[in-house]
C-alpha cells in the first residue's frame, strides 16, 4: 500500500512539471484508432479479385473486395526506379474523392517495368525489375509478399489488419442512394447490401467529443489501416517526432506511436505521444539489410509495433538458438490513419545509404543552407529592444565568442502582428540590422502563421479580402486564439495564398527587413490555444478538404512559402534560411527544424541526440535542440554541457523562455565563459567539415548526424546506441550528458578501425568500449583513421569573417596508412553552386603521398584560401617532405614530428585550396 | 603648427615601424630586434626571424605573429595615434571589419578603413572633459549634499531627541493620568457602595417625607398627580408593569392630585409599609454625589486615553525615525537627502518610480501599479558598496519568485532616474544618476591628448 501511495504521489508531483496529458488524446480517445485497434489479426475480409488484374509495363491494378460488405478497393502497384515498390489502395468508387497528399513527392516517381512470372487461382507472382525480387499477391485473404531469393523482405496484410472504412451516407438522417447504384452495377449483391446495412454505427463515427470540443465529422468514418511484417528484423527506427529512444519500442503495452502535429506544452520524455512534427517513415534494419516504409498520409496517424522477440532476454534468445526452437525474429508494424488513402513506398535498400537515397529520390534532400546558419545562433524570448540587441552583440565581442545570428522572438512585433516592428522598442530596425551587418552578422525575426484579427492590420485585411483564411465548418473564417488574441489562419494549402505570402517577404513589403534578416516559423502545427488538443478543429476547411485530411502538412507549407519568399526577395540569388517547428515528409527541402519547447533538464539534453538522429534518418538533417533548455533554468554545469553537445549537432542555437533569467555565455563567471567559448570555437573551426556534410546531404540525402549502425550496419552492438553518434562518416561524438560525470564509456565501432582523439591525438582501436575520464572541459570527439578533415583554426567573430582563411588538414591514417577526405568551397550563400560555381576536391593519402584531386572538373570557382598546415595523425617521421604544385614546381616543406603521439605537422605548405598538388613524405 | 609637425613625425616613424614588425607596442619592441632568430616570448621555442609575422603560428604563446591572424591566442597592438592605443585579438586582423581606428588591423583586406583616430580622440577628449566637468561639478554638489546630509542627520537626530523628550513627558503625564483615573474610579466605587448600603434603610434614615414627596413631584409644582405617580411608583412584585390609572388614583386616596399633607396620610403610608408598591429603582442617577463621581471617572478615562494615544503616536514616530536612521546613508550621510524623495521615468508604456530607501513601482498606461521591490540593501562592489542598491520582495511573478530591482548609482550633476531595463522577467535594473555617486578617484587615462 505504501509503495503504491508513494508512486501515486510521485506521479502527481512530476505531473506538475510535465505535460498535461489530459489535453491530448490517447488511442482510446481517438475513435478511429480505438475502432481499428480493436480488430483482431487473422480475420481479413479482403480478397483479391485476380480476374480484375490489369498489367501494363509499369503498373499493375487489381480489385480487392471486402467479403463482409462487398465494398471494392482498387490496388495499384508500381515498381519505382531505385529499388522502391509503391502500393496504392483506394476505394474503387468512393462516394467522393479521398485525399491524396500533393507537393510532398518532388515529382511523379519514375517507374520501371513489371513483369508477370506466374499466375494461378491462388495468386500472382511478379518480377520486380532485374534483381531477383518478386512480389507475390495472394488472393484469399489478400496478402502481398516481397521476396528476394528465398527470403521474405516484407509482407503486407499478413496479419489481416487491412481496413478501409469506405465513405458512406449517414444512415440515421437520410436514405442511402448508393444502394440503388450498387444493385445496378452488381445485381447479385442484394443480400450483401442488407448485410452492409447491418454494420453497426459505432460511437464516434459521425461525431466525436474530446473534452469540450465537438468534431462534426460530416464525412463519417474514413479510416485506413495496413499491417507490415518484417521477418528477421528486431530494430526499427524513424517515424519522428517523438521524445523517445532512437530504437523504437514495441507498443503492445501502451499507446501506439502517434503522428499528429501538436504544440505540446512541456512535453514528457520516453513516450509515444505526438509532438510538433510528423514524418511517416520507418526504417527497419538487421545485419543483412535495411529497408524503409514511407506511409504517405497527412492525417492523424498511429503506428503500432510488435515483435516476437520483445521481452526476451539475450539468454532466452540464445536458448532458443541452442535448442533450435527459435522462430525467426520478426517485427510487425501496423499503420492506422484517420482518412485519405493507402499510398505506401516500400524502400528495399539493401544498405542504409540505399534507403536514404531511395527516400531522397521521392521527397528530395536537405536544402543546402547558407554557411553562416551553421554557426552559433543566440536566441531568447525576448531581446527587448534595439539597445538590448546591440549590447548582446557587443557582449560577444567583449568576451571574444563567435556568433552568426541573433534572434528576435514574438515580442519584437507591434502587438504580435507579424511582419511589423514594435514602434518604440524596434523603431529603426534597419539601423540595427546594419549594425549587425557591419560585423558580418545576421538576424532572424519570427513570423508565425496566426494572423491577428484587426482591421487596422494590413496583412489581416489582405488575407481576409482575398479569402485566404482557413474556413470553419460553416464556411466562415476560422478563428482561434493564439499569441495576438483572436487570430485567423491563412490557408497555406492554396498555391495562390502561398505565392502571396512569399511576396510579403520582398524588401519593399516587409518594412525594416534587409538581406541579413532571415525567418523563423513557430506555432505552425498550427497551434490554436483554444482548439482541441491545442490545434485546429478537424472539421475546419481548407478548400475542398478538411483539416482532418491534411493536418500534418500545414507546417510544411508554411515553411515552404516562407523559404520561397526569402529566395524570391533576392531574385532567386540567395539561399534562404527558415527554421520551422512543425514539419512533414519533405520539409527537409525548406530549411531547419528544432525539437521545440524542451526543458532545462539533463534528460532533455540526453534526448536531443535520439530526437535529431531519428530526424536525420528520415532526411531531415538540419536539426537541433534549444541549448540550455527552453523552460526552466539550467544549472551552470548543464548549460556548459549543453553547449558542448550542441556545438556538435547540426543546428546550434541557444534559446530561453521569457520567464527565465538571462543566460548569455558570459554570465556564469570567467571559467564557464571560457568553457562555452571553447565549445563554440571548436564548432567554428569545424565549419568547413560541417558545410561539406551539408553539401553531401543535399546531394545524396544521407543524414549528417547519423547513428553508428548506419556506418557499421553489421555490428549489432551499434544498433541501439543513442548516446553517441557520427557526424558524417569521420567524426564520432559522445557528448557528456550526465550530471557530475567523471568519466564515460564510449563505443568505438569497427574492428579494423582506429580512432584518434581530436584533442590529444591519442590513437584507439575500434570495436571496443573505451572508458574516457572527463573534466568540465571534455567533449569526447574522435576522428576515424582513414579520414581527412579540413578545419579553419583561425576562429573569428563570425563565419563570414573566416571566409578567406586558410585551412588546416587533419589527416588521420588507418591501419593501411591511407586516408581520404573532401574539401568543398563555394561562396557560402548563393545558389551559384547550382551553376557549378564551387570547388570540390578529393584529398587522399596513400603510399606516403597526400594529394588533392579535382572532383568536379567542370566546376569553376576561385578562393583566396590556402593550406596553412597539414597534421598527419599516426604518421612516422619522414626525412624530407616535398610539395609539388600544378606548375611542376617542387619545394621542400618544413615539418615537426611529435614522436610521442606520432603526429607529423607540415609547416605552411601554402598552396591554394582550389589547386592540384601533391605532398610526398620520404 | 608645432602640432602638425609632430603628427607628421610620428606618422612617419610609425610607418617605418609597422613595416618591420606589425602589431606590437613600443614596450615590446625589444623582443623583436632584427636578429637571425626569434625567441618566443614565453621562451618555448627559437625560430628564424623571417618567421616572425609570416602568417604561420610557430609560438605557443602567439608571440611570433603579433601582426597577423595566424595565432589563436595572439593579440595585435593598435597604435591608434591621436586616440587610445589598445590590443585586439589576432582574429580581428584582416577580417574585413575595421577595429583599430588607425586602420592598421586591415592592411590586407577588402575593407576600406579610414583613420578615424583623430576624430575619435577629439570626441573622447571632449567626452572626458565633459566627464571631468561633470565629475568636478558632481563632487562640488556632493560636498554640498554631504553638508546638507550632516545637517539633515543632525536635524533628524534632534527631531529624534525631541520626540523622545515628548515621549518622556507624555510618559510622566500618562502616569499622572493613570493615577487620577484610578483615584476617580476609586471615588466612584466608594459612592456607589455607600449608596447601596443606604438603600436598605431608605425609609427610616435618608429619606424623609419631604424628600420622597419632592422626588415624586417631578414638575415641582407642590402637588403629585396621577401621571407623576405612574412615572415613579411601581408594584413591589411586578416592577416592569406600569400602574393603571385606577391604581394610581387609589394610591392618591381617590383625588387627582395631592399636596404634602395629604401625601403623608395616603401614599407615604403605603410606601413606608413597603409590601405593595415602592419607588422605582433608579439608584445613583438621582443621587447627585454619585453622578458627580461618575462624571469625574469618565473624564479621567477620556483624558488618559488621549494621552495614551499621543504617547503611542510619538513612539511610532520614534520607531519610524529610528528605522530610517538605522539605514546606512553613506559614510557622510550623503545619501540621506534621497530619503523621502521619489524619481520618475517613463520607458515605453510604463512609468517607473524610484523612492530611494523605500520602494520601486511600475505603473502602466491603464494606471495599474505594481511593486518592483522595497528597500533591501546596498549591494555594490567591496570597494564601493554604495554603487548599487537592491529592492526586493516586489509583486510575485508568474513562475515563482518576486520582482526585484537593482539600482546602479552613477555620477551626474543632477539626481535623476536615467534608464530602466528588464533584461529578464521580473528583474529590473535602473541607472540612477546623482552627484553623491561621484567618486574623486575617477580619472580617464591614456588618451593621447598630447602627441
Amino acid at each position: 500500500m505504501v509503495p503504491v501511495l508513494v508512486l501515486w504521489l510521485a506521479v502527481c508531483l512530476t505531473g506538475t512539471w510535465a505535460v498535461d496529458r489530459g489535453n491530448f488524446k490517447t488511442c482510446d480517445q481517438s475513435s478511429f484508432c480505438k475502432r481499428q485497434r480493436a480488430l483482431k489479426p487473422g480475420e481479413s475480409p479482403y480478397r483479391a479479385l485476380l480476374e480484375t488484374m490489369e498489367l501494363t509495363n509499369t503498373r499493375l491494378t487489381l480489385q480487392l473486395i471486402n467479403d463482409n460488405n462487398k465494398v471494392r478497393l482498387l490496388l495499384e502497384l508500381y515498381r519505382l526506379q531505385g529499388n522502391i515498390t509503391r502500393v496504392k489502395i483506394n476505394e474503387l468508387k468512393p462516394l467522393k474523392p479521398r485525399y491524396e497528399v500533393p507537393d510532398v513527392l518532388i515529382r511523379e516517381p519514375p517507374t520501371e517495368p513489371l513483369s508477370l512470372l506466374s499466375q494461378d487461382e491462388n495468386g500472382v507472382v511478379l518480377s520486380l525489375g532485374s534483381e531477383s525480387q518478386r512480389v507475390i499477391i495472394s488472393a484469399r485473404p489478400f496478402r502481398l509478399d516481397i521476396m528476394e531469393g528465398s527470403d521474405v523482405l516484407m509482407s503486407l496484410n499478413s496479419r489481416g489488419l487491412l481496413t478501409f472504412e469506405h465513405l458512406r451516407m449517414r444512415k440515421d438522417t437520410q436514405a442511402d442512394p448508393e444502394a440503388d447504384k450498387k444493385e445496378e452495377t452488381d445485381p447479385a449483391n442484394q443480400a450483401e447490401t442488407t448485410k452492409e446495412e447491418e454494420e453497426k454505427v459505432e460511437d464516434g463515427m459521425w461525431e466525436e467529443m474530446f473534452k469540450s470540443h465537438s468534431d462534426s465529422k460530416p464525412n463519417g468514418p474514413s479510416a485506413i489501416s495496413l499491417d507490415f511484417s518484417l521477418p528477421g528484423v528486431e530494430h526499427v527506427y524513424g517515424i519522428p517526432e517523438h521524445a523517445d529512444t532512437l530504437r523504437l519500442k514495441t507498443t503492445e503495452n501502451g499507446d501506439p506511436y502517434r503522428l499528429y502535429n501538436l504544440d505540446v506544452f512541456q512535453y514528457e520524455l520516453y513516450n509515444p505521444m505526438a509532438l510538433y512534427g510528423a514524418v511517416p517513415v520507418m526504417l527497419a534494419h538487421n545485419t543483412q539489410r535495411t529497408t524503409g516504409i514511407f506511409w504517405l498520409n497527412a492525417a492523424e496517424t498511429w503506428v503500432d509495433i510488435s515483435s516476437n522477440t520483445a521481452g526476451k532476454t539475450v539468454f532466452g534468445k540464445m536458448l532458443d538458438y541452442v535448442q533450435g526452437s527459435s522462430e525467426t525474429p520478426q517485427t510487425d508494424v501496423r499503420w492506422i490513419s484517420e482518412s485519405g488513402i493507402i499510398d505506401v513506398f516500400l524502400m528495399l535498400g539493401p544498405t542504409p545509404k540505399d534507403v536514404f537515397s531511395q527516400y531522397a529520390s521521392l521527397t528530395g534532400t536537405q536544402s543546402f543552407p547558407p554557411l553562416a546558419s551553421l554557426g552559433y545562433h543566440q536566441c531568447r524570448w525576448n531581446y527587448n529592444d534595439q539597445e538590448d540587441v546591440q549590447s548582446v552583440d557587443a557582449g560577444f565581442d567583449e568576451h571574444d565568442i563567435p556568433y552568426d545570428f541573433i534572434w528576435l522572438d514574438i515580442e519584437h512585433t507591434d502587438g504580435k502582428r507579424y511582419f511589423t516592428w514594435d514602434p518604440h522598442k524596434f523603431a529603426t530596425p534597419k539601423e540595427m540590422l546594419q549594425g549587425l551587418k557591419d560585423k558580418k552578422r545576421k538576424l532572424v525575426a519570427i513570423v508565425d502563421p496566426h494572423i491577428k484579427i484587426d482591421s487596422n492590420y494590413k496583412i489581416h485585411n489582405e488575407i481576409r479580402s482575398r479569402g485566404f483564411y482557413v474556413k470553419n465548418k460553416d464556411g466562415g473564417d476560422y478563428e482561434g486564439w493564439c499569441w495576438p488574441g483572436s487570430a485567423g489562419y491563412p490557408d497555406f494549402f492554396r498555391a495562390d495564398m502561398r505565392a502571396w505570402w512569399a511576396s510579403m517577404f520582398a524588401y519593399d513589403k516587409y518594412e525594416g527587413s534587409m538581406e541579413n534578416m532571415y525567418t523563423w516559423n513557430d506555432m505552425n502545427e498550427p497551434s490554436v490555444f483554444n482548439g482541441p488538443e491545442v490545434t485546429m478543429h478537424k472539421d475546419a476547411v481548407h478548400g475542398a478538404w478538411e483539416n482532418r485530411d491534411v493536418h500534418n502538412l500545414y507546417g510544411l507549407y508554411v515553411q515552404m512559402a516562407t523559404a520561397d519568399g526569402l529566395t524570391q526577395r533576392s531574385g532567386g540569388v540567395e539561399r534562404p534560411f527558415v527554421l520551422s517547428r512543425a514539419f512533414f515528409a519533405g520539409s527537409q527541402r525548406y530549411g531547419a527544424v528544432w525539437t521545440g519547447d524542451n526543458a532545462a533538464e539533463w534528460d532533455h539534453l540526453k534526448i536531443s541526440i535520439p530526437m535529431c538522429l531519428s530526424l536525420g534518418l528520415v532526411g531531415m538533417s538540419f536539426c537541433g535542440a534549444d541549448i540550455g533548455g527552453f523552460f526552466k533554468t539550467p544549472s551552470t554545469e548543464l548549460l556548459v554541457r549543453w553547449y558542448q553537445t550542441g556545438a556538435y549537432q547540426p543546428f546550434f542555437r541557444a534559446h530561453a523562455h521569457l520567464d527565465t533569467p538571462r543566460r548569455e555565455p558570459w554570465l556564469f563567471g570567467p571559467e564557464n565563459t571560457a568553457l562555452i567559448r571553447e565549445a563554440i570555437r571548436q564548432r567554428y573551426a569545424l565549419l568547413p567539415y560541417w558545410y561539406q556534410q551539408f553539401y553531401h546531404a543535399h546531394r545524396t540525402g544521407d543524414p549528417i548526424m547519423r547513428p553508428l549502425w548506419v556506418e557499421y550496419p553489421q555490428d549489432p552492438a551499434t544498433f541501439a546506441v543513442d548516446d553517441e553518434y557520427l557526424i558524417g562518416r569521420d567524426l564520432l561524438v559522445h557528448p557528456v550528458t550526465e550530471e557530475g560525470a567523471r568519466g564515460l564509456t564510449a563505443y568505438l565501432p569497427g574492428k579494423d578501425e582506429v580512432w584518434f582523439d581530436v584533442h590529444t591525438f591519442q590513437k584507439h582501436n575500434g570495436a571496443q568500449n573505451l572508458y574516457i575520464p572527463v573534466t568540465m572541459s571534455s567533449i569526447p570527439v574522435f576522428q576515424r583513421g582513414g579520414s581527412i578533415i579540413p578545419r579553419k583554426v583561425r576562429v573569428r567573430r563570425s563565419s563570414e569573417c573566416m571566409e578567406h582563411d586558410p585551412y588546416t588538414l587533419y589527416v588521420a591514417l588507418n591501419l593501411q596508412r591511407t586516408a581520404e577526405g573532401e574539401l568543398y568551397i563555394d561562396d557560402g550563400h548563393t545558389f551559384n553552386y547550382e551553376r557549378k560555381e564551387f570547388i570540390h576536391r578529393r584529398l587522399s593519402f596513400a603510399k606516403n603521398i597526400l594529394s588533392s584531386v579535382n572532383l568536379a572538373p567542370d566546376a569553376q570557382f576561385t578562393t583566396r584560401s590556402w593550406i596553412e598546415r597539414v597534421v598527419i595523425l599516426g604518421a612516422s617521421k619522414p626525412s624530407k617532405v616535398t610539395l609539388k604544385t600544378a606548375d611542376g614546381q617542387d619545394s621542400q616543406l618544413e615539418f615537426d614530428f611529435d614522436a610521442s603521439m606520432s603526429v607529423l605537422t607540415l609547416r605552411k605548405p601554402g598552396m591554394n585550396a582550389g589547386a592540384d598538388w601533391t605532398v610526398m613524405l620520404q | 603648427m608645432r602640432f602638425q609637425v609632430l603628427v607628421a613625425a610620428v606618422f612617419w616613424s610609425g610607418f617605418v615601424d609597422s613595416r618591420k614588425v606589425r602589431g606590437i607596442s613600443s614596450s615590446y619592441k625589444r623582443f623583436y630586434k632584427e636578429r637571425k632568430s626569434f625567441l618566443c616570448i614565453d621562451g618555448s621555442k627559437i625560430i628564424p626571424f623571417e618567421q616572425v609575422n609570416d602568417d604561420y603560428c610557430d609560438c605557443e604563446d602567439g608571440s611570433d605573429e603579433p601582426g597577423t591572424s595566424a595565432c589563436p591566442r595572439g593579440r595585435f597592438y593598435c597604435t591608434n595615434l591621436g586616440f587610445r592605443p589598445h590590443y585586439i585579438p589576432s582574429s580581428r586582423v584582416n577580417d574585413g571589419i575595421c577595429d583599430c581606428c588607425d586602420a592598421s588591423d586591415e592592411y590586407n583586406s577588402p575593407a576600406h578603413c579610414q583613420n578615424t583616430c583623430w576624430n575619435l580622440g577629439q570626441k573622447e577628449r571632449a567626452y572626458v572633459e565633459g566627464q571631468m566637468r561633470t565629475l568636478d561639478e558632481g563632487l562640488r554638489l556632493k560636498q554640498q549634499l554631504i553638508e546638507e546630509g550632516v545637517l539633515l542627520w543632525r536635524e533628524k537626530q534632534a527631531q529624534l531627541r525631541e520626540l523622545q523628550q515628548v515621549a518622556e513627558d507624555l510618559q510622566i503625564k500618562l502616569e499622572e493620568h493613570r493615577r487620577r483615573k484610578h483615584e476617580a474610579e476609586r471615588l466612584k466605587e466608594q459612592t456607589l457602595k455607600a449608596l447601596e448600603a443606604g438603600d436598605s434603610g431608605l425609609r427610616h434614615q435618608n429619606r424623609t417625607v419631604t424628600s420622597i414627596f419632592q422626588l415624586l413631584d417631578s414638575d415641582k409644582d407642590g402637588s403629585i398627580t396621577v401621571d407623576e405617580v405612574k412615572a415613579k411608583v411601581v408594584l413591589v412584585h411586578d416592577e416592569e408593569r406600569l400602574l393603571s390609572e385606577d391604581e394610581a388614583l387609589g394610591l392618591l386616596g381617590g383625588g387627582h392630585q395631592i399636596d404634602l399633607t395629604k401625601f403623608r396620610r395616603t401614599l407615604w403610608d403605603v410606601l413606608t409599609r413597603g409590601d405593595s408598591v415602592k419607588i422605582k429603582d433608579t439608584p445613583g442617577s438621582d443621587d447627585p454625589h454619585l453622578e458627580a463621581a461618575d462624571k469625574a471617572a469618565e473624564w479621567e478615562a477620556t483624558n488618559l486615553k488621549k494621552v495614551e494615544e499621543a504617547y503611542e503616536t510619538v513612539n511610532m514616530e520614534i520607531s519610524d525615525l529610528r528605522k530610517k536612521l538605522a539605514i546606512d546613508y553613506g559614510t557622510d550621510w550623503e545619501f540621506l537627502f534621497l530619503n523621502s524623495q521619489c524619481y520618475k521615468l517613463q520607458v515605453y508604456e510604463y512609468i517607473y518610480t524610484l523612492c530611494p530607501f523605500n520602494q520601486v513601482t511600475q505603473k502602466n498606461t491603464a494606471g495599474t501599479e505594481v511593486s518592483l521591490g522595497t528597500w533591501g540593501m546596498w549591494a555594490g562592489t567591496p570597494k564601493n558598496q554604495y554603487s548599487q542598491m537592491v529592492y526586493e520582495n516586489g509583486e510575485p511573478c508568474w513562475q515563482g519568485g518576486s520582482r526585484t530591482t537593482t539600482v546602479t548609482l552613477t555620477c551626474g550633476t543632477e539626481t535623476a532616474l536615467r534608464s530602466v531595463k528588464e533584461p529578464s522577467k521580473c528583474q529590473y535594473i535602473m541607472d540612477f544618476q546623482t552627484p553623491v555617486a561621484c567618486q574623486p578617484v575617477l580619472k580617464q587615462r591614456g588618451v593621447h591628448s598630447e602627441l
